[in-house]
């Protein structure tokens, strides 16, 4: 487990030396600041208060979907980048399973997902709580969890198929490429029965919350959970036995 | 585990049994087999294209093996990576960092995966391989050379039995070369550790390593040791290619060619030369024989045959003799 832990550190170190590792705190801070001054300005009455303001932002409908953006780009280069830069040829031969470097680079990608929707929650409530102020009716926190949470699992499934995508490829535009066409498809909905079994309209479970339609008749949350978990568990199945017998030339 | 050649597989650091490497229908590498032994150096030597990087894939378990094994201190690369590999310190093909930490930072990265190598040994490593003062330095701004140090140094960190380096000289400059294999040549002797090198620069193989394997076409070749050629107690008894530039050829040719143990290999008319094999100990009694026979004598010199000769020899070249 230390071991394990110690390859983390390694991954976050590899993202966060990259001087460009800045650059998306950077746009979310300024987005959420600049967004709450904007929205006092010129629609005063709509948002009530900070936690008003902050379950917006970090929702899927608010900035949490351009998070996931964020996500799949980073993730996307993860293994591409090694094979491209050649590091991989070290990477494998330091006695650690192939198994456990493959499972840090994705701890690692979901630890800069849930960073930056923690980052957007925080900034959106500190600039919120100064415009807006923090008064709030009962339910306001839950409201925020519920935003925030259904972000980071939106994030989390197109990082993973992005992450599959980097490994079977070894090509951080084909990676990207899909992750965002994804996140893009994913407003889509065909109205038919077969389609609840797609990946698309589960993604976003903050459809269930305040009572909320699902997408196609006969959805749940948990069988939205349900169909999620068979995603993603088939999308890491498949990076993990690609990448545990793949030949590094 | 069952295999054969248990008594050699124990006492080699490294031993290839059978190593195979078939892409579709093409053998890269062909039923390889080799050992280094403790404290050796082996150069593994084969023009383009030969499987040598290929071979040293394997034998770090980056790419499978279509047949045979690879033991390192006995335990095998196919059931026992994590073991296996613990005494491999490798640099394959070019060394690649991350170009945007520091030279530390990268260090650093494979000190978190073995949780044996301390400061004090990163310290010691860069020490040796003369990197102190570019430490604080990102890697994309190092030479060539200092990027081949510091991937031995990568190499070294975890303390291993063999250190692998497929062509560590390619792209350096003379200079660099040299100091290369000065500084491999202490490393061997300061760290005891044995040191498998690939490249076809066939000099370098000579002025580093005790024995030579040669591959083409994924095939073993030979295994040579150097030094043995070149030691004099051997001379004395083998035979050398001495050429003769006489006076005259004809009746040199009758007098060399009376001699026992002597073989005339080649005349060259223009030149009045003579290509003779004969024993060491016997080049006084040649000439001798010749200065009876009133044949004036310009030049005798031997021809020692380099590994670039024999080389080109093993692996089908055009030698000009
Ligand atoms: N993945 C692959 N698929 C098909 N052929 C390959 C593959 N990898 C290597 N080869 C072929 O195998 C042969 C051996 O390649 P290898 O890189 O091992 O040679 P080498 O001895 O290291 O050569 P060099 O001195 O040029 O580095 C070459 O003919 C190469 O084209
Ligand atoms: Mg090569």
């Amino acid at each position: 487990m230390r071991s394990f832990n110690k390859l983390v550190i390694n991954e976050w170190l590899k993202m966060s030396k990259k001087r460009s590792f800045f650059i998306p705190y950077a746009i979310v801070a300024v987005v959420a600041v600049v967004l709450a001054w904007a929205l006092k300005r010129w629609a005063g009455d709509m948002v009530g208060s900070a936690f008003d303001y902050t379950a917006m932002m970090s929702s899927t409908h608010g900035f949490g979907q351009f998070v996931a953006m964020l996500a799949v780009i980073f993730t996307a280069g993860m293994i591409s980048s090694e094979h491209g830069m050649g590091t991989i040829k070290f990477l494998l031969i330091r006695g650690q399973s192939r198994g456990k470097v493959l499972a840090s680079k994705y701890v690692a990608a979901l630890l800069f997902a849930l960073s930056l929707i923690v980052w957007l929650n925080v900034i959106s409530f500190a600039s919120g709580a100064v415009l807006y102020g923090t008064e709030h009716a009962s339910g306001a926190w839950r409201d925020i969890w519920i935003a925030g949470g259904s972000s980071l699992v939106y994030s989390i499934v197109y990082m993973s198929l992005t992450f599959m995508m980097g490994v079977l490829t070894r090509s951080t535009g084909a990676a990207m490429g899909v992750g965002m066409a994804a996140i893009v498809l994913s407003g889509i909905t065909i109205p038919k029965s077969f389609y609840k079994y797609v990946l698309f309209p589960n993604v976003d479970l903050s459809v269930y919350s305040h009572g909320g339609h699902p997408p196609i008749d006969g959805m749940t949350l948990p069988f939205s959970i349900a169909i999620l978990a068979v995603y993603i568990v088939l999308f890491l199945g498949a990076s993990f036995v690609t990448f545990k017998r793949r030949d590094i030339a | 585990m069952n295999h054969p050649n248990d008594i050699q597989v124990d006492a080699a650091v490294l031993s290839l049994r059978g190593v195979s490497k078939k892409i579709g229908s093409k053998k890269i590498v062909d039923q390889l087999s080799f050992d280094v032994q403790e404290g050796e150096v082996v150069g593994l030597l084969g023009p383009n294209g030969a499987g040598k990087t290929t071979t040293i894939r394997m034998i770090a378990g980056l790419i499978s093996m279509t047949e045979g094994d690879v033991f390192v201190r006995g335990s095998s690369i196919r059931h026992e990576w994590k073991k296996a590999i613990r005494h491999v310190g490798a640099i394959i093909e070019n060394p690649e960092f991350y170009p945007y930490m520091t030279g530390y930072d990268n260090l650093k990265q494979y000190q978190r995966m073995n949780d044996w190598i301390s400061n004090e040994r990163i310290d010691e490593v860069v020490r040796l391989v003369g990197l102190e003062n570019a430490m604080k330095k990102k890697v994309k701004a190092y030479s060539l050379g200092m990027r081949q140090r510091l991937g031995i140094a990568q190499a070294l960190l975890h303390e291993p039995s063999v250190l692998i380096l497929d062509e560590p000289t390619n792209g350096l400059d003379p200079a660099g070369i040299r100091e290369m294999r000065d500084y491999l040549k202490t490393i061997a002797r300061e760290e005891g550790i044995s040191i498998l090198v690939s490249s076809h620069l066939l000099l370098e193989m000579e002025q580093l390593c005790s024995r030579v394997v040669v591959i083409q076409d994924g095939k073993l070749v030979t295994v040579r040791s150097i030094g043995e050629n070149n030691a004099s107690g051997h001379e004395q008894k083998n035979f050398v290619r001495v050429l003769f530039r006489v006076g005259l050829l004809e009746e040199a040719k009758n007098v060399l060619g009376s001699q026992n143990d002597a073989e005339i290999l080649q005349v060259a008319q223009e030149q009045n030369e003579l290509l003779v094999a004969l024993r060491y100990k016997d080049i006084p009694d040649m000439v001798t024989a010749l200065g009876a026979a009133q044949i004036p004598i310009y030049q005798i010199t031997e021809l020692k045959q380099s590994l670039e000769d024999e080389f080109l020899k093993w692996t089908g070249g055009n030698r000009i003799a």
